[in-house]
Parts: structure tokens; sequence; C-alpha cells
């Protein structure tokens, strides 16, 4: 357990048992997703449980083999499952249903780990922890410590120590398929058939086929649009940009505007719509915009890129839709990313497509094509690593080991790790508002200066802490935060939520002291109560 | 009201710089953002649901208190302490419509605000920064010319600046709450009048709410070791430090002092520190803390200490052997500050160490005192006794008898990594539930920060104890640099009666470390099955 115990992100995927719950989602309704795939335009009505003719085989073939026989020439296809993309869906299926006896077989393009390890999660992980560093030199200071110089950045060492992590974490993935019996294919893989696959020239006939080949980065064609870069090139910069351009209201253009900004670039990050992050909860968009905007970000809304321009200098001027110009020497889109679905062949296999490239599947992951599964942000379900591995487990488990189960969409907690960074789990306040009604809907929230904080007084620093409770339940149905540990955080309370923690339950909780945390347990007055309290104060002065 | 001044905050300070002016400066500026820390502290509307709170009083408890109903007293209630509890049952109680005063001899805010959990968590900030400076060089900053160094006058300047604000929100809550504030020391003269500086003040009801200082034993050089309370107004940083004892506050002054490059040696007289913390997390936490560069030292305690010509002291080992060091710290526990406060003559019985014995409604022996806080003995923690105090004013003034309850009180230690913990440890859960009715989830790994810094005492560690009768976590601990804060989630968690299932069923955060809670796969039981299974095979 060396390689596990050194890194933690690896522990999930490493994982030998299931992110789902151990139960079938046909002996207890607790696992029916209520906000979740079925409810989803992508997903095809009414799913069953697939024909797992497949599994039954692989599961008999296991019986058979571990009782001497030979696996091999029991079936008429070359695998029993050939998983196309070796991320972190890919992967975890490959494993698991290798684990329960299948043949299985994984095509790989690119480096082992998907988006996720290479130009994902972990590298802007590390990217965000180094660009904390800028705050601490100065925040120091008032804590007493004297820095003689303002340490300056070698951005290729960045790039080279985070390459030199990934190049681990590759090795890791790579052990682990070969370790679970699991054959790697390096190459592109084309569909040709439902039961078909063909890998640099050579053809490959499985019974099942998963197809994880993830997403990548969108950019909008517009005049220039060649000269920008994506989240995939900001990872493999030569040099830290002085001057930065972002385009884009997503996650992934905030953290890379906080990154940026915290290695000391200029940067302007600029969104066409009315306010960033949309999808997540309102007073947490308007607060993060907040403090991004004291720590001197130039975050501007409301506005779009006409064109680039390359200078003499290297240098870009862009355009604005407003006719002003911004000149900087990155440009970067983070516009979104869209599934890798077109050199794929699914329409010779016959499976099909959504707008935007998507393929949609029921529960199960199944696609119209009985023989092809699909999982993670190929599917455009959830794109989140976890929830691809958990559903490439339930894949493996329900296909391979007669285990039918599918991924819970509800309650999932993620994190922005933008500074402060964000945690969120549940339901937003206008998702509850439109859920049950804003007389069912009571909210709590405190916005604060945290305690470190009020030493350094340092700009774009204060935190948000909001509860949102059903009243007619008391149950708390969502949890939003802008706190520096908001990841590690977010966990525990999506744990919490799971549990059906109520509104009561947080209050009787304890303060652990002092924390920024504490502020959760100590929200007394809803937002409700407090603007009758007003009105009660207002009236009471007028008729005095 | 009278401002606060240093000059009376100087009880806390160490005889050779009490008086000194390290900090004088009085702001005048009130406070008026309310969203700065601590808004904790903060008045809020009392609604049904309070912390701390049981059910209705049941019929095993003590009679429930009333208010007295006798008014020819100066004051319904007379608070002795103005720390956490006193504040807060001071300021409810009169809420409620009890005329109330105070008394307080020190600062405002007592032993969190002015030599506990606020200071000591702003040395921890502070003492952070020296691994930022070396870590940072592997994520691409250069630190050119010479290392960053300390000027440790400024941090004890800031850190007083800071806890004055804090002191004079205290003041003002207790102005606005209507509440007299006396200034001095506070002592019984009967059941129904104390003493203060002088002055003598009767009260139909009084609350004990003194809190607790550091005790030091009394050993050949005794007088030369300082406590916690000194430590937060040192002049210098110490070159080379002695920290004894065993509980969280000498193991976070080992870490703030190692944090800011203090050659750091801690003594303890047991096998192991953290008494009373799970196993592994005091086996992990003394682990890093060796790796760091901590000399440890258990079993270990010291005879004598001699203060040498050149400042120094030398302490030397009851085994044998010696050390010299700059400063000799003592945090070997805390007894209740009853001494001076002539409690028989109120017929107050005393218990161990001085602490006041109270029961579910913090009711001392005689039935108009009451006691809350650390002098009670019961939990030192600041939100217990906001609880203690909130219920106690809840029961006796507000109509609603509430008592505190202690069951799953999440808690942290501000070591590095920190320690968060809430439940049952290991050996606690083993004896209620026996060993066969206990399964152990845990895991130890370098975190995802640490792999490009590769610095060594920076593993963490996360550990969940399940019921195996019905699958209820029973038990969280955790070593992690943002502990305090997730371990205040999970005591929510455990509130709400979170199962393993539970855990399970919980999506990742990814990349963080907390998803390893919810990715706890294997027992360490199972795990031990498996490895039999194949020394058998």
């Amino acid at each position: 357990m060396a390689s596990t115990s050194a890194f933690v992100s690896i522990a999930p995927v490493l994982a030998k048992l299931p992110l789902c719950r151990a139960s079938s989602v046909l002996r207890t309704s607790v696992f029916t997703p209520v906000r979740a795939a079925p409810s989803s335009r992508h997903v095809r009505a009414a799913p069953s449980v697939p024909q797992r003719g497949a599994a039954q085989r692989g599961a008999n073939r296991w019986a058979t083999t571990m009782a001497g026989g030979g696996a091999n020439g029991s079936s008429k296809y070359d695998y029993d499952l050939f998983v196309i993309g070796a991320g972190s869906g890919g992967v975890r299926a490959s494993r698991i249903a290798a684990g329960h006896g299948a043949r299985v077989a994984v095509a790989e393009e690119a480096a082992l780990g998907g988006t996720c390890v290479n130009v994902g999660c972990v590298p802007k992980k590390l990217f965000s922890y180094g660009s904390h560093y800028s705050h601490d030199f100065a925040d120091a200071a008032k804590y007493g410590w004297s820095v003689p110089e303002m340490p300056t950045v070698d951005w290729p060492t960045l790039i080279a120590n985070k390459n030199a992590e990934i190049l681990r974490l590759n090795g890791i993935y790579g052990r682990m398929l070969e370790n679970a019996g699991v054959e790697l294919k390096v190459g592109a893989a084309t569909l040709t058939g439902p039961h078909s696959v063909e890998v640099n020239g050579v053809a490959h006939t499985a019974e099942t086929i998963l197809v994880a080949v993830g997403g990548e980065p969108f950019v909008p064609t517009f005049p220039g649009s060649e000269h920008v870069i994506t989240s995939n090139e900001a990872f493999f910069l030569e040099s830290l940009p002085r001057r930065v351009l972002i385009a884009g209201g997503g996650y992934i253009a905030v953290e890379f505007a906080c990154i940026f900004h915290g290695y000391g670039s200029q940067v302007t990050q600029l969104y066409r719509g009315d306010l960033f992050l949309r999808g997540f909860d309102h007073d947490v968009r308007t607060h993060l915009a907040g403090e991004m905007t004291d720590r001197g970000i130039d975050v501007r809304f409301n506005t779009d890129v006409k064109a680039v321009v390359k200078n003499a200098d290297g240098s870009f001027t862009t355009t604005l839709k407003d006719g002003s110009t911004v000149e900087t020497d990155v440009v970067m889109f983070a516009t979104g990313r869209k599934p890798k679905t077109s050199e794929l062949g699914l329409e010779a296999a016959g499976v099909t497509t959504g707008k935007s490239g998507e393929i949609p599947v029921d529960d199960f992951s199944q696609t119209n094509v009985p023989s092809i599964y699909a999982v993670g942000d190929v599917t455009d379900r959830v794109a989140l690593t976890p929830v691809a591995i958990a559903e490439g487990h339930c894949f493996a488990d329900t296909l391979f080991d007669n285990n039918p189960r599918s991924p819970n969409y509800e309650y999932i907690p993620s994190a922005v790790f933008s500074q402060p960074a964000i945690g969120t789990c549940g339901l937003t306040e206008e998702q509850a508002v439109a859920q049950f009604g804003e007389d069912d809907v009571d909210v709590f929230k405190s916005a604060f200066r945290p305690l470190k904080h009020t030493l350094t007084q340092r700009p774009g620093e204060r935190e948000l802490m909001k509860l949102i409770v059903r009243r007619s339940t008391d149950v708390v149905v969502g949890v939003h935060v802008v706190q520096s540990a908001a990841g590690e955080l977010i966990q525990l309370a999506g744990v919490a939520l799971k549990a059906g923690v109520t509104k009561k339950l947080f209050d009787s909780t304890i303060g652990v002291h002092p924390t920024s945390a504490e502020e959760l347990v100590t929200l007394r007055q809803s937002e409700r109560a407090k603007a009758e309290a007003a009105a009660a104060a207002e009236a009471k002065k007028a008729t005095a | 009201m009278a401002r606060t001044e240093w000059v009376k905050a100087s009880i806390w300070m160490p005889p050779s710089i009490r008086g000194a002016s390290i900090h004088r400066t009085v702001s005048n500026t009130p406070s008026s953002a309310t969203d700065e820390y601590p808004r904790f502290l903060l008045p809020w509307v009392p609604l049904p649901a309070l912390p701390l709170v049981s059910s209705p009083p049941s019929s095993t408890m003590a009679p429930v208190p009333k208010a007295p109903t006798e008014t020819s007293y100066d004051y319904d209630l007379f608070v002795i302490g103005a720390g956490s509890g006193g504040v807060r049952a001071s300021r409810i109680a009169a809420g409620h419509g009890a005329r109330v005063a105070v008394a307080e001899e020190g600062p405002l805010g007592g032993t969190c605000v002015n030599v506990g959990c606020v200071p000591k968590k702003l040395f921890s900030y502070g003492s952070h920064y020296r691994h930022d400076f070396t870590d940072a060089v592997k994520y691409g900053w250069v630190l050119s010319g010479e290392p960053p160094t300390v000027d440790w006058g400024v941090l004890v300047a800031n850190k007083n600046a800071e806890i004055e604000r804090l002191n004079g929100v205290y003041g003002r809550m207790l102005e606005k709450a209507g509440v007299t504030l006396l200034r001095g020391t506070a002592k019984f003269v009967d059941p129904h009048t104390v003493e203060v500086d002088g002055r003598r003040v009767t009260a139909a009801t009084i609350l004990i709410a003194v809190g607790g200082t550091p005790f030091v034993p009394s050993f050949p050089g005794s007088e030369h070791a300082i406590t916690s309370n000194e430590a937060f107004y040192l002049p210098s940083l110490p070159r080379r430090v002695l920290l004894v004892g065993g509980g969280y506050i000498s193991v976070e002054f080992a870490n703030v002092f190692h944090g800011y490059g203090s050659e750091v040696t801690q003594a303890y007289r047991g096998e192991l520190f953290l008494r009373g913390f799970d196993k592994d997390v005091r086996t992990h936490l003394a682990d890093q803390m060796r790796e760091r560069g901590i000399d440890l030292r258990f079993n270990t305690d010291v005879e004598s200490v001699v203060k040498n010509d050149d400042g120094s002291f030398t302490a030397t080992w009851k085994g044998g052997g010696t050390l010299t060091v700059d400063l000799v710290m003592y945090a070997t526990g805390r007894n209740p500050m009853t001494d001076k406060l002539n409690v028989d003559a109120a017929g107050v019985k005393r218990g161990k160490g001085g602490c006041v014995p109270v029961d579910e409604w913090s009711r001392t022996n005689v039935d108009h005192i009451y006691a809350v806080g650390d002098v009670t003995d019961r939990m030192a923690l600041t939100p217990v006794a906001l609880g203690e105090g909130h219920c106690f004013a809840d029961t006796v003034y507000g109509g609603r008898p509430r008592s505190p309850k202690y069951d799953n009180i999440p808690t942290a230690v501000f070591s590095h990594p920190a320690i968060g913990t809430v439940g049952m440890t290991e050996a606690e859960a083993v004896a209620e539930y026996g060993e066969d009715g206990v399964d152990v989830f845990k895991s130890d790994f370098k975190p995802l920060r640490h792999t490009l810094t590769g610095r060594s005492g920076e593993r963490e560690f996360m550990k969940l104890l399940v019921r195996r009768s019905d699958d209820v976590v029973v038990g969280v601990h955790l070593v992690q640099e943002a502990a305090g804060e997730m371990i205040q989630l999970a005591g929510v968690a455990l509130k709400a009666g979170a199962t393993k299932a539970v855990f399970d069923s919980t999506i990742g955060v990814h990349p963080t470390s907390a998803e390893e809670l919810v990715t706890l796969r294997t027992s360490e039981r199972a795990k031990a099955a498996a490895a039999a299974k194949e020394a058998k095979a």
C-alpha cells in the first residue's frame, strides 16, 4: 500500500470497493436519484436493468477459471469489455470489471489518468497551492516575519515539479491496470460497430464497449481565436504571463484567474453574463466576485470578446463587444467543455449523441445501443472525477458482478479552488425556492472577516457561510461556504446532508473554537426573521 | 463605560514585564464592523433551538431552579468573572429582565480572549509561515537574499491590538445588555454578599465564572518557569525552549515556538502525550512533530531548574542529564481560580483541585449560588462555557429550563498538522461496545500539497470508529491542517447519527484530504483477516 499512502487523491481511484452503496437500486428506493440522471435532458426515459448476459457469462467464466479451466475461447469476442479512455471513469470500470473476472482492454491515446490527473483537478490544485504563497509572504509581516526581498517566480520550476508529480501518477495508473490484468492499448480508438473497435488500424471485438473519453475545452470561433489558449495549454506555459485575459464564467475560469493573480499576473476576467459561476448559489457568486475584485482581479461581467490580434511584441490585443481593448500576454478561454466524441465513430456503431456531442445514457450508463455504455464527462451528467469513478464502478458491478446499481446524484459536495475557495452541497437558495416555494425555505447566512485576517486586514479574504433550510421539515437542504478550507469543510457537510441533518442538529452541535466553521452552528436568525425584525423596528419608529 | 486599559490587563503578564508598555494604545473607534471576528459572540435573538440543550427536564434530574423573588438585594444576579461563560450568562439574564452586575479583575473576555484560544490561534497562524517560505520554493517561488527573520515584538503588539479590540467588543456587549461592570477582585463575604475591592454588593443569585489558571508544581527552581499566561507576552523569541507537559496547550506551544524558529524540547512524564485523545492520533502527531524537528521526550520529568549567569536556564532531568535553554515553560495543567474567592464564607463546597462541583443546572451545593465554565471542572472549552452560561440564564431567568449536553463535542488542537476529534476514541469505543462491537477504519497519507514539497512531518491521518451493531459512526479523529474546520462539520454529521453507509454514500470532493473519510473501504479487522489469510497461503 506504499503507493496508495503516498497521495491521498489516488485513494478513491484505488479503492477496491464501490463508491456507490453496496445495495442494489432495485432493492431500495433510497438510491433512486432525486435530482438525478433521469431528470436530465440527456437521459432516456424509463431505464431498466441492463440485460446482463455478458455479466452472467463473465461471472460464470470467472467461476470456470477458478475451477482451473482457461478463460479464453468461451466467447466469440476478443474481450468481454473494451473501454475507450483511461481516465477516472474508464480506469475504475476496467479494474473493477477485471476484478469481477472479465477480460478487459482499455485504449488511451494520451497519458493515463485522463483530464483529472493530467490537465484538471490535480495540476489545478497544485497551481492553486502555489499561488497562495504570495499572500503568505505579505501576511507573514503582520505575524512578525520580515521577508527581506519580495520573492519572485520561476515558473518553469513550478511546471517541472508539477510534471514530475503527474508522471508519478501516470505510473501509478499504469501499474494499477497491469495489476488488475487489464490490457492497455495505446492509441486513438474508433468504434466500428456495436461490438467492434479499431485502435491503430487493429480491430478488436468486445461483448460490451464502454465509452469514457471525457471532454475537452471548447473555444468558439471568432477573429483571432487561433491565438487563445485553453486550460490544456495553461498547464504547460513556458513562463508566467505578466498580463492575462481570461474569458469565461465557469469554475475553471475563476480558478485560473485566482492562480495567475496569486502568482503575480495582472488578471482580467470577463464573462458575457451578469455574474459568473452560473448554477452556484447567488450569494456565493456575488461574494466571490467581491472578494476577487478586492484582491485586485479585474472582473468584468456583461462583456465578451469580439476579436484578438497578435501584436509585433508577442502580446495580444483583445477587442471587446463594447469596442474597448485589453492588451495582455496571454488570452485564455475557459468557456466550457465539450464531450470528445467527434472522431469516435459513434455513428458507425449507431450510438446517438446530443446537441453538444454528449452521449445520452440511462441510470445504468447504457446508451441507445444495448452493448455500448458511457460514463464520465462524455455523458455530460455531473462532470466531476468522483462522479465518473462512481459511474464506472456502478457500471462494472452491474454488468460483471450481477449487482445492479446506479450512482446517486443527490447531495454531491463539490469545491471550487478559488481564493477564498467555494464549497457547495445540495440546493442553492434559488433551487430551494423553486422546489419548495419561498414560504417553505429559510435562509441563514453570515459574511465575516476570519480571525487570521483580523491581523493582516488583507482585502479579499472575507468568508461566507450559508445554510438553506426547508421550513416544514427543518431539514438542511443546502450548505454553501466561501472559505479557505472550503473543500475540506464541505466534504463533511456532505456527509451531514446525506444523513438528513436538520437545522436543529446544526444548532445543537457545539462550536469548535476558534474556527470559521463554528459560524455554521451558531447561525441563529434567518434572513426572514431579520427582515421581520427590521420591519417591526421601522414600524415602531414610524408610530413613535 | 470604562475603557479597557492594558495597565489593568497586566494581571496576565509576567512580573518581569508587568507594567511595561508593550501595547497601551487604546482605540476609541467603536467596532462598526459587526462582521469582524468574533461574530459568534455577537448578540442574537434567542430562538427556541439553542446549543447544548437537552430536552425538557426529566424526573432523574435535580429539581428545576427558579429565580428568587426577593428584590431587596442590590442585584438579581451577580456574576464573578467576565470570561466566556460569565459574559454570556450576564447578557442573557439581563435580556430576560434581571438586574445584573459582573465583576472582573482582568481584561474582559477571560482566558479565551486574552490568554487562550484567540492569541494561541494567532500565534499558530504566524508559526506556519516559516514552512510556507520553504514550501513555496517547490512551487516556483524564488526567495533570494537573507532568509526571513522574526520580529517577535511585532507579533505580540499586533496580537495585543487585536485582543484589545475584542476586549472592547465584550465591554460594549455588556453595556448594551445593561449589565453593570465592576472592576476588581471579587470575594464572598456571606452567601448573598460579595466584596469587590472593598465595595460590598448583595445579590439574590450569584454565579461563579472565574475560570482557571495554569498550574506549576513546586520543585527546585520552579520560580523560573513561565506558563502560557506569560508566553503570550514574551519580549523576544527564545532561541531554545523547554516545554514541560503533555496536554494540548503544551503541544500547541511546542509547535508555535518551533514554527517561529526556536529549538524546542517537549518533555512529558507519561509514555505518550495528549492523554484522552485517540491513541493513533497521539502517535501520529508525535511522529510528525519529531519529523519536523521537535525533540519530544516522554517518560521524562524535570527535577530542578537553575538560572545561569547568561540568563539561560539549565534543567536537570529526574533520571539524570541536563538541558540548557532560554525559556522553561510549564503547561502541566490548569486549576480553578477559587483561591481568592473565599467561597467558604458562602458555604460553597470545593472539590478536587479547588473546582466547584455543580449539578446539571450548574447549581452548587448552595441553592442560590451557581458556577459555569472552567471553574466547574466539567469540559474546559469556550463554547461549552458559553452553553453553560446560556443554559443557566435561560433556566433561572428565562423560564426555559435547559441543561448542557456533553455528547459528541467536536474539538481541535492547533498543532502542525492540527488535530480534530469528536466522539469516542477507539479505546473508549472498545470499552463501551467490546472489541467485536467496533470497526476501525483509518488512513495515513501524505497530502497532495506535500507531494511537491516533500517536507516531512506533514503526513495526515483520518480515522472513523463504527459501532458494528447499527453501523453508526461513534468517533472521528483527524490529523490535518484544516482539522478544526473539518471536525466542526463532522460533529454535525455525528449529531445527525451518520452511519458508515452514509459516509460511504457521500461522493468525494476531489482533490481534498477529507475525501479519505468517505473512501475508507476496508476496516482494520478486514485488513488483519486478509493478511492472516495471505500468511496462511
